[in-house]
């Protein structure tokens, strides 16, 4: 889509590491059975200090559609395309299978996937945004962590979020421009 | 000739490369039948595996002996020249078997022809090094051409095109690593200029091996020329083996020094964890300590003693090889990443993958040896 | 609810689809998934169907979200959430997202089956419909025949809202012993509770500020709107203080986390009141206006001191009194989250009732962030003339608990009886429904009782162990492929959900109304009568006073009165207690020889080289049942025994070795995760794994079954289950 910067911004704190997000995506996007297969994860962080006196935070991910992808400067047949709005996704039919993406994302965002024969990964499910709704894990998450949004819209609930509170990214230092931007 | 055909060691040498073929075989055949997930060990946290290992070694080894070939007929020393054909060869042979190691890899090598040409990238090191290697060999065969038909200008040209073909693929081999900055282990300027030395080692060790075995076979004496040049050989590849060992202890130290993050992991990964034994048995021990005692000692640089030393540096480098693609990739990218032994994600090969690196290299071997029957290589010097 | 874009589309489409009375019109012939699912267990799309989007709700478990189920080329494609379900605030869960891999199951039931090896062999021969239900009516009449009706009974647990036609087939039919699933979860809660309000409130957790959640994990036990109202995002206003021997999900949420020693939480609660009386923090006036007994509250609690408690529960003195005071401070937005599932200790009817006067004390009830009674939308019940028979007997387990409801019984106690064979002997099993050999503790007990019966019936849509142990397995239609009647789900603010088939049932799987009629024609005309309408009359007849809900249904999937509380209705109104009020003394007890206000009783400490096992849920998981659904598998493919990290060390295990872990009634095998979220005393592991039913091929084989070690321990008041007094050894294996 033209003119449009599409991002999620998440606010972890309220994530429950229910995995809602991990089978909706599944199951939409058909990903394939299989532990290793999945566009999505929640990340369970390292357990802060010792009993009883314990913490521990939860950081869902997925792809980060970066502004500055390294798996699409690294594909070799441009199988890995960025869309206007900023959506990094796999062509199947162009991939070769190289996995050359899967060793420069520096989020392991991506997976082979053996029933269509190509490299995988979370697409903000474009089916689904270009028809009008959102992405089948931000729909689905019961504590509403994730909001999908337009960044180049102003009034969007994401630019909003950005707006009020302070965001980070992961691995800034990558240079790779995550538009999964997370609220601290 | 014929009588060298019937020796038992030869049908041994060939039987034992015969099976190694079918090995191979039949671990393509598992491949295609049951999908790249089923039999091969490799995840999604570590995509690169032994093929993408092997397929560097093998390519590794075709520079090397393409830039030692080159010494001969492009840089005029002479005592080189007389390898020239056997050299171009077997990098031909290697650099195809290469190939189909890494053709294993990917899923799509028939589309990558295709797309490779209609939609090229050319920010890719992959599409570069493609390119670059297709054209690698392209003058390899041309060169090999001339060579026997006996043009030597021709061959010069194509040797000396050839020459800076092998050092550009090459050095975009160690690129299509060290572009990732994802990967600090190998992330940097470091392995391309890695990639050209150890491909002299490589190349060395294997000419060393191509000449020693090639007159044990004809069952007669080494002519004096031919131990002087593995005399020559010899010293050479200690010099070679000496500026690695730099470049070794110079990609450790910066590895560990200040705890550079993930780096460090996967250094320590080489030196003391998972990946330890390969690296002190087989990268230090066979593939640089024995060498280099070898051919340092006056009394070891024997045409015998060359040869083994190369031996031992090829099976070394074989696993300097694997050490480097499979310590890029064993730190997480992630927290909280599940099975994680000792905070490093695991990987050893199937057997099938296995199966297909042996393959892979018996397969380049008989080709090898059977064009050493059948074409005449003999240096017209 | 904001989400709007979902609405409009999928209200078009529904319309523009579904033209009849209820049922979607069926798209696609079913035959090519069929065909594909019984030769290779996948499925493939059957072409050329349409495609729609059908309201329904979820089945996964108890909460009944609403789904939009996304149909496309007569395949379910995806389940979403119904943006205008407003009790589950338009959400789905792991297992909700789950649901399309129950129907499109190459384990799931597919024919009725007749077991031909053993029981429990797992050796069957596919039947017809005709040939199983007459066997199954054969066996029940001949066992009405040789020990009464009451001689079969019926198990079963709520969820398809077909229940109670199966509860209707045991009344019909006519035997006194139905058992339910509450005393398997939480009728103590609603025994105590109860008793102090005469109902059983829900605390108004998105308007409390200050929450204490004690045994109830809501991160990992949803419970819809509560799991999605604790989190609610509001600059840190909220407090929850935690209570939990583990540190759960819930915990990582919570601004105070508490390893309480287990059992002690009477002693926690007992101290909380202790403080906001002596130090004048209560709610005086509602005091005195709504509840009788105070008076007797006040001398009951001085000896127990926030020093006393901290010796009890290992939480030290200065927070029990400190959260005592912050928690009269925050009243009436304050609340002791009673939780759920309350079969923990053989004292929780107690505890359950201290809970419901420390709430009551500070003045939160009916109150904006408060306990809140329940409302309710009411739908005209089916009537039915249930036949006369002479003889029956009453309720085997009459009399075992000081309170029995009558439908649900008590299923430990009732299981005792049956061994027994006392008063009288049951001996054949009807089960709707219910995973019976995974769900009641000790699993030998309940295999035993099934090796006495005549004949075990069990309607399922899996293998689950029960069917396994069964001689007749029916398959129900999946909650996807069934009409089901309409069902008034009560909360705060209250709904009405129904269910329609998205696709039609795959293979011969029917639903259980179906299934009861057939069964009801061969057990006489008396009985079939019970059963002659279909379902559409029955939807039609229970929206007969206001058929605005079935409006409200179709066009968008849920039918609810408001979407804001309100609060207050039942002031200046008389409780269903007794006295009209709210009983922190119960007379009623008192008059039944219990303690009238919750006493602390001590449990049995953990004795030297053992330790408490833990139950607890997986928010991935339903119970026993999930763990083999294939997208759920892949987050969570066996269960592990949590032991804390310091007693690892002392034991000499290594995370991920296997122990075997034993309790007086049985052991298990499985892999061990050595982390510090647990108390050293306790493990803990998830319920659903170590199934010995071979028909569920994901998991079996995988890890160990919790209820093959919990001891058969029951509450008295409640005849509930206490399922955390059980002590186990752990040793490598
Ligand atoms: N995902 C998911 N959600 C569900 C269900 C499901 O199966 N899966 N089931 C539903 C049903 S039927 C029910 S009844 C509810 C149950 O919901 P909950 O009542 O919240 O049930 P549990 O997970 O059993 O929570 C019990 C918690 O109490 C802790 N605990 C154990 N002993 C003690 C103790 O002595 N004191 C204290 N303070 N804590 C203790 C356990 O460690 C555990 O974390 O969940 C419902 N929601
Ligand atoms: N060890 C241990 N035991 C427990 C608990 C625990 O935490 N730990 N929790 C307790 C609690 S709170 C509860 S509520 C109970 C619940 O225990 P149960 O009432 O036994 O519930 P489930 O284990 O969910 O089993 C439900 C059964 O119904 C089947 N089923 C699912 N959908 C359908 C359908 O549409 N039609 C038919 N006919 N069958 C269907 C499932 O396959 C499964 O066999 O367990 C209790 N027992
Ligand atoms: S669905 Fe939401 S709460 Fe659940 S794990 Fe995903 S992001 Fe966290
Ligand atoms: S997260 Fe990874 S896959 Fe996604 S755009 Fe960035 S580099 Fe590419
Ligand atoms: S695996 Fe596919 S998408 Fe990834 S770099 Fe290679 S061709 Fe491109
Ligand atoms: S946006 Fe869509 S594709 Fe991406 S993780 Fe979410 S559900 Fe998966
Ligand atoms: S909480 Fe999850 S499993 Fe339960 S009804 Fe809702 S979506 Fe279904
Ligand atoms: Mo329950």
């Amino acid at each position: 889509m033209k003119n449009k910067r599409f991002a999620i911004v998440l606010d972890t704190r309220r994530c429950i590491d229910c995995k809602a997000c991990t089978v909706a995506c599944k199951a939409e996007n058909d990903v394939p059975l299989g532990s290793e297969n999945y566009r999505n994860w929640v990340g369970e962080e390292k357990l802060r200090g010792q009993y009883p006196n314990l913490g521990q935070s939860f950081t869902p991910c997925q792809c980060q559609h970066c502004g500055n992808p390294p798996c699409a400067h690294v594909c070799p047949t441009k199988a890995t395309e960025v869309n206007q709005d900023g959506i990094v996704h796999v062509v199947a039919d162009k991939c070769i299978g190289c996995k050359y993406c899967m060793t420069a994302c520096p989020y392991n965002a991506r997976y082979y996937n053996e029933e269509i024969e190509a490299v995988d990964k979370c697409t903000f499910c474009t089916h689904r945004v270009y028809a009008g709704r959102e992405p089948a894990c931000v729909e689905t998450c019961p504590t509403k962590v994730r909001v999908f949004g337009d960044l180049n819209d102003p009034s969007s609930e994401v630019s909003k979020l950005l707006t009020k509170y302070p965001s980070r990214v992961l691995k800034e230092s990558q240079g790779t421009k995550p538009y999964l931007i997370y609220i601290i | 000739m014929t009588l060298l055909k019937h020796r038992p060691s030869f049908k041994l040498w060939v039987g034992v490369l015969a099976i190694g073929v079918v090995v191979g075989i039949v671990g393509t055949g598992n491949v295609l039948l049951n999908g790249h997930s089923a039999v091969y060990n490799v995840t999604r946290e570590i995509p690169w595996g032994i093929l993408i290992a092997t397929y560097v070694f093998l390519v590794v080894s075709s520079t090397g002996l393409c830039l030692v070939s080159s010494l001969g007929h492009v840089f005029g020393i002479e005592k080189f020249d007389f390898i020239g054909k056997r050299a171009i060869i077997l990098a031909i042979l290697t650099l195809l078997c290469g190939f189909g190691a890494i053709g294993m890899e990917l899923t799509h090598p028939i589309r990558m022809g295709l797309y490779t040409i209609i939609s090229p990238n050319f920010s890719s090191p992959i599409w570069w090094m493609g390119t670059l290697y297709g054209l690698y060999l392209v003058l390899l065969c041309a060169e090999l051409f001339f060579l026997m038909k006996g043009m030597h200008k021709g061959a010069f040209a194509m040797g000396m095109i050839g020459f800076i073909a092998a050092i550009t693929a090459h050095s975009n081999l160690g690129a299509v690593f060290g572009l990732l900055e994802a990967r600090p282990y190998w992330h940097g300027s470091f392995l391309p200029i890695y990639f050209i030395v150890s491909a002299l080692v490589s190349g060395g060790a294997i000419v060393s091996m191509i000449v020693y075995f090639n007159h044990k076979t004809t069952g007669e004496p080494m002519p004096q020329k031919y131990e002087d040049f593995m005399g020559t050989l010899g010293k050479l590849q200690a010099l070679f083996l000496l500026i690695l060992v730099f470049f070794v202890v110079w990609k450790i130290i910066p590895g560990l020094y200040g705890h550079p993050p993930e780096k460090y992991e996967a250094t320590v990964a080489v030196l003391s964890g998972p990946l330890a034994f390969n690296f002190w048995f087989f990268e230090v021990l066979l593939g640089l300590a024995i060498p280099v005692i070898l051919l340092l000692n006056k009394k070891t640089r024997t045409p015998y003693g060359v040869m083994m030393a190369g031996l031992s540096s090829t099976v070394g480098i074989f696993f300097m090889r694997y050490d480097l693609v499979i310590a890029g990739q064993l730190v997480s990218m992630r927290e909280g990443t599940a099975d994680l032994v000792g905070g490093l994600l695991q990987y050893s090969p199937s057997v099938t993958e296995i199966a297909i690196v042996i393959g892979a290299i018996s397969t380049c071997l008989l080709l090898y040896t059977i064009a050493e029957r059948l074409l005449p290589l003999e240096s017209d010097h | 609810m904001a989400r709007l874009i979902d609405k409009k589309l999928s209200r078009r489409r529904f319309l523009g689809t579904s033209s009849c009375a209820l049922a979607v019109a069926t798209v696609g012939s079913q035959t090519t998934v069929l065909k594909a699912l019984a030769s290779s267990g996948k499925v493939t799309t059957s072409k050329g169907a349409g495609t729609k989007d059908v309201f329904t709700a979820c089945g996964m478990c108890v909460n009944k979200c609403g789904v939009i189920a996304r149909v496309r080329d007569g395949r379910i494609h995806k389940l979403d959430p119904n943006p205008e379900f407003i009790k589950s605030r338009g959400m789905l869960c792991a297992r909700g997202n789950a649901g399309v891999k129950v129907i499109y199951d190459a384990d799931r039931l597919k024919y009725p089956l007749i077991r031909v090896g053993k029981r429990g062999e797992g050796k069957w021969r596919r039947a017809s419909w005709d040939e199983a239900l007459d066997l199954v009516a054969k066996n029940m009449n001949e066992i009405a025949e040789k020990y009464t009706r009451a001689g079969v009974m019926f198990a079963s647990t709520e969820g398809t809202f077909q229940e109670h036609f199966f509860l209707q087939m045991a009344e019909c039919f006519g035997s006194p012993n139905t058992v339910r699933h509450p005393t398997l979860c939480l009728s103590s809660n609603i025994q105590g509770f109860g008793a102090t309000y005469g109902t059983n409130p829900t605390p108004d957790v998105l308007n409390a500020d200050y929450i204490i959640m004690a045994g109830a994990n809501r991160s990992e036990a949803l419970i819809t709107p509560d799991s999605i109202d604790q989190l609610k995002g509001d600059g840190g206003r909220r407090k929850l203080i935690y209570l939990d021997p583990r540190f759960t999900k819930t915990a990582a949420k919570a601004d105070e986390w508490y390893p309480i020693k287990p059992g002690t939480d009477l002693a926690f609660i007992l101290a909380m009141i202790n403080v906001i009386i002596s130090e004048g923090r209560y709610a005086k006036e509602f005091v005195e206006e709504m509840t009788v007994g105070f008076d007797k509250l006040v001398p009951h609690v001085k000896p127990y001191t926030p020093e006393w408690a901290a010796k009890e529960t290992e939480i030290p003195a200065e927070d029990i009194r400190r959260i005592a005071r912050e928690f009269a401070a925050a009243a009436p937005k304050a609340i002791y989250y009673q939780g759920r599932r309350s079969s923990f200790f053989t004292n929780d009817t107690q505890l359950r009732r201290a809970m419901a006067i420390l709430n009551a004390i500070i003045g939160n009830w009916d109150t904006e962030g408060g306990m809140v009674p329940n409302s309710k939308i009411k739908l005209v019940k089916h009537d039915y003339l249930a036949p006369w028979y002479d003889d029956v007997p009453e309720r085997i387990d009459k009399g075992s608990a000081a309170f029995l409801s009558e439908k649900d019984g008590s299923w430990i106690n009732l299981r005792n009886r049956v061994l027994e064979a006392k008063p009288y002997p049951v001996k054949g099993m009807m089960i709707y429904k219910q995973n019976v050999v995974m769900s009641v503790p000790n699993r030998a007990k309940t295999l035993k009782m099934m090796d006495q019966m005549d004949f075990i019936c069990t309607i399922d849509i899996v293998m689950s162990d029960t069917a396994w142990y069964s001689d007749v397995v029916l398959p129900e239609a999946t909650y996807l492929e069934r009409q089901d009647p309409l069902e008034s789900l009560s909360g705060i603010l209250p709904v009405v959900a129904f269910r329609q088939p998205c696709v039609e049932p795959l293979f011969e799987s029917k639903p259980n109304l179906w299934i009861m009629q057939n069964l009801a024609k061969r057990l006489g005309s008396e009985v079939a009568e019970t059963f002659d309408f279909t379902m559409d009359e029955h939807i039609h007849h229970q929206v007969s006073k206001n058929p605005q809900i079935l409006k409200d249904l179709k066009s968008k999937g849920v039918h609810y009165m408001k979407v804001l509380p309100t609060y207050g209705l039942t002031k200046g109104k008389r409780l269903k207690t007794k006295t009209g009020k709210i009983e922190i003394y119960s007379a009623n007890y008192a008059k039944k020889g219990l303690d009238p206000l919750p006493t602390y009783t001590k449990h049995e400490d953990v004795p030297a080289n053992k330790f408490r096992l833990l139950v607890g849920r997986s928010a991935i998981f339903t119970h026993g049942t999930t763990a083999n659904n294939a997208y759920l598998h892949d987050i969570m493919p066996e269960n592990t025994l949590w032991l804390n990290t310091l007693s690892a060390k002392k034991m000499g295990l290594r995370d991920g070795q296997r122990v075997k872990v034993k309790s007086r009634v049985g052991e298990g095998t499985l892999k061990l995760e050595v982390t510090e979220k647990i108390r050293p005393d306790c493990v803990y592991m998830a319920h659903g794994f170590g199934v010995i039913s071979k028909g569920q091929s994901l998991i079996f084989d995988r890890g160990a079954c919790d209820a093959a070690l919990i001891e058969d321990k029951v509450e008295p008041i409640s005849g509930n289950a206490a399922m955390h007094q059980t002590f186990v050894e752990v040793s490598p294996a």
